[in-house]
């Protein structure tokens, strides 16, 4: 009740400083707090409405004359934020492939250029172009980035102008000198740290199917050859790399939808590291502070005990070359995170754990383990944060991180890492004394009733058309099992709701290929729906409907 | 008895005040994009002045149903990128220019909810009022602001005084502390019963 309370009266807090709620009447799963939160924006509606500054009917009239000047047929969604989020998810579909490439002589000396970098410094340009050929540069970036994950990046145009993000390694925070206000964020893991960062870039190369050498060109005044790459999931994209230096300078995108994204640095210099004043925490004069990642750093276990009232369990053997870091306790929430550090400052990994407060519900989208006889969720990458990771700062989407949720004895524990999933397993293995089981992924439950046709050209351009960002929908298999029901309900088509509710489906088995869905309705005869990843075998691949059970 | 009364005078009003708003939308100049009288005229200034012409009642909307203005600003600018190919089509009567963007605000708003739906909540979208819906609604919010009004009047004087310092006027819980001589948890408490008791009037008012 005490938490209601607290809950509802931030929510009011966050209304009256007419920002977005963090938690609100569709996110809670407290059905108190979901009617007090629509008693309150009741309430506030007895107020005028606070209108936006002046400025934002001219930024709107701007939008939508620049996005009404654009040939017809190549029109899109305009957000600038949504843009760069796009991107991001494309580059985000690359991550996480782990076959070996038979990298070139090209690829290897990029590797080599890299491992010598210690720091860098560069001005990154954002370009959107159009089928017809047109360009709109998005945004143009300064950023200043370190071997230990440490970055700064200023925004020097487009909309978010002037905004610096920083991560030093102690902490996250982005100034928004509009709002006048500072907000920090979890240092790790750090959900989204920004686009064409040279690392991560010659590690996707370097994981792709297969590269092919095109052509010499000039990019930004100096000479560079193009490569064709092709990862192992999403479309072949375009990477030229400086004769000189054999880093990247510049990346394009497949054309999806119309659209197609080059980043370019257009400047691009080493250093020995990133300047101090870059890195250090400074709040401006008169600007607010925000604090979504309100942890608290303890010396030892015995006083994160003291504070959290638990002891915290720890893995009695830690596997090789992890060691323990910090470690931290949350206390609105009483939670305890403890961190683990590899040799590869980039590769971390953290513990999140607490007292269990409701019943355990994995995410949809989530691969379903074991721990003993209990579910766990297991997201590679993560792409929902949900019971006590969300305690932990950002986490959602976009990320290379991985994590394993589960209950345990009256608790909740997270294991969250950005190390592949293999490392994080093994971490588990570790942590739960070996009770940790992946799927088996056993092909002899997958045999339904009745067997549903599908069309496999339909459904690879289905998954064309979700990774250029379209129905994302199809990621989750619990919604496109909603989708196949209400439709078996409703052949004519949905109309407001679905006829069937995500609170009548439940996801009972997900070895990352092939899913079962229960359903609970009386409304439909089917009560379980078969699932498969027919065009691609990883979290980037679309569920389809291969079949269904009938009541009996 | 008094529900009755409320009731009655609540449908009256609404009668009275959907004429008004039908005579004050058919008095509005929209620009009419399939019959432009000047051939020159560039897609992007007829749009322009589309925005121009409505953008205040769409946002007003926006803004009735998230109360807040950062996700009001958000969904406005996503409404007009999302309607500007049927506006620009001439598919859409310049009559109802507001009832259309209001009508593709309202889907931004669900596939909103959908999303945080998806996300393991539980979202009755249905809870939400008639009002929601597209079109002259004026009416309709009006009609609620009276039963809310009501409601209001049926709490205990503290209630109201807390529910009047910390929502209606936007006071901090320190400074509505100040004002009524308690402690923060104390009206921390006190907003939360009080609310309570609001949404049960309101339920029973329904």
């Amino acid at each position: 009740m005490k938490h209601n309370e607290q809950k509802l009266s931030e929510y009011i807090d966050r209304l009256n400083a007419e920002q977005k709620p963090l938690e609100d009447e569709y996110s809670t799963d407290s059905e108190e707090l979901k009617e007090l939160f629509q008693t309150v924006k009741k309430v506030r509606s007895l107020r005028e409405p606070a209108m936006p500054d002046a400025d934002f009917k001219k930024k709107l009239a701007h939008a939508i004359k620049k996005q009404a000047d654009k040939p017809r047929a190549k029109q899109r969604k305009w957000a600038w934020i949504s843009s760069i989020a796009a991107l991001a998810a494309i580059f985000a579909l690359i991550v996480n492939f782990l076959l070996p490439s038979g990298s070139s002589h090209l690829v290897l000396a990029m590797e080599n250029a890299y491992q010598e970098v210690k720091a860098y410094h560069g001005m990154l340009e954002i370009v959107e172009t159009n089928a017809a050929g047109k360009s709109v540069t998005q945004a143009k970036l300064e950023v200043w980035a370190d071997k230990q994950g440490h970055y700064y990046v200023k925004n020097i145009a487009g909309p978010n102008q002037g905004m610096v993000t920083v991560n030093n390694g102690e902490k996250k925070w982005q100034i928004q000198h509009d709002q006048k206000q500072l907000q920090l964020f979890s240092a790790f893991p750090d959900a989204y740290r920004f686009v064409f960062e040279l690392g991560n870039e010659i590690k996707e190369v370097k994981q792709a199917i297969s590269t092919k050498v095109m052509g010499d060109s000039q990019i930004a005044g100096r000479a560079a050859v193009m490569i064709e790459v092709t990862p192992n999931g999403g479309s072949p994209y375009r990477i030229w790399v400086d004769k000189q230096t054999n880093l990247p300078l510049q990346k394009q995108t497949a054309m999806q939808n119309a659209i197609q994204y080059k980043v370019t640095y257009t400047q691009l210099d080493v250093s020995e590291g990133i300047p101090k004043q870059m890195l250090a925490y400074k709040v401006p004069e008169g600007y607010r502070v925000i604090d979504t990642n309100p942890e608290q750093f303890v010396n030892d276990l015995n006083e994160a005990a003291q504070a959290v009232g638990f002891y915290p369990k720890t893995a009695e053997k830690l596997p090789n070359g992890l060691v323990q870091d910090k470690l931290a306790i949350v206390p609105k929430q009483n939670l305890v995170k403890i961190y683990y550090q590899t040799q590869d400052p980039i590769k971390q990994l953290i513990v999140v754990q607490g007292k269990s407060t409701g019943e355990f519900t994995p995410v949809p989208t989530s691969i379903l383990g074991k721990v003993g006889d209990r579910t766990a969720e297991i997201q590679s990458p993560i792409f929902e944060e949900t019971g006590i990771l969300s305690g932990g700062g950002l986490y959602a989407g976009m990320t290379p991180v991985s994590s394993i949720r589960w209950q345990q004895d009256g608790f909740e524990y997270a294991v969250a890492g950005s190390v592949s999933l293999e490392e994080l397993v093994s971490f588990t293995k570790e942590f739960t004394g070996g009770s940790f089981e992946l799927p088996a992924g056993d092909e002899s439950t997958m045999e339904p009733q009745v067997k549903v046709q599908y069309d496999l050209a339909v459904e690879a351009n289905d998954q064309k058309s979700v990774d250029a960002g379209n129905s994302p929908w199809k990621l989750d298999a619990v919604f496109t099992a909603q989708v196949f029901v209400s439709l078996q309900i409703s052949p004519q088509g949905i109309t407001g709701d679905y006829p069937i509710s995500q609170k009548e489906l439940k996801l009972v088995q997900n070895d990352g290929t092939s899913a079962i869905v229960e359903v609970n309705s009386n409304k439909t005869a089917i009560k379980q729906v078969y699932l498969k990843r027919i065009i691609r075998q990883d979290s980037t691949g679309i569920w389809t409907v291969v079949g269904y059970n009938l009541e009996k | 008895m008094a529900n009755f009364v409320v009731t009655l005078y609540c449908k009256k009003t609404l009668l009275l005040l959907k004429c008004s708003l039908a005579k004050k939308e058919g008095g509005k100049h929209m620009p009419d994009f399939k019959n432009r009288r000047q051939p020159d005229d560039s897609r992007a200034d007829f749009m322009e002045e589309i925005c121009h012409n409505t953008w205040e009642a769409v946002y007003r909307f926006i803004y009735y149903k998230v109360q807040n203005r950062e996700e009001a600003e958000d969904i406005t600018q996503e409404t007009y990128m999302k309607a500007i190919s049927y506006l620009q089509r001439g598919r859409v009567h310049p009559d109802k220019y507001i009832g259309f963007l209001k009508t593709v605000a309202l889907n931004v708003l669900r596939d909103r909810w959908r999303t945080k739906k998806r996300r393991g909540t539980t979202v009755d979208i249905d809870s939400f009022p008639v009002a929601e819906a597209p079109g002259p609604d004026l009416a309709e919010q009006s009609t609620e602001r009276i039963f809310i009004e009501a409601g209001l009047q049926q709490l205990t004087k503290e209630q109201q005084t807390v529910i009047q310092l910390r929502i209606i006027k936007g006071h901090s819980v320190a400074d509505t502390a100040r004002i009524m001589n308690k402690t923060e948890v104390t009206i921390r408490v006190m907003q939360h019963r009080a609310l309570k008791a609001l949404a049960d009037i309101l339920k029973n008012n329904q």
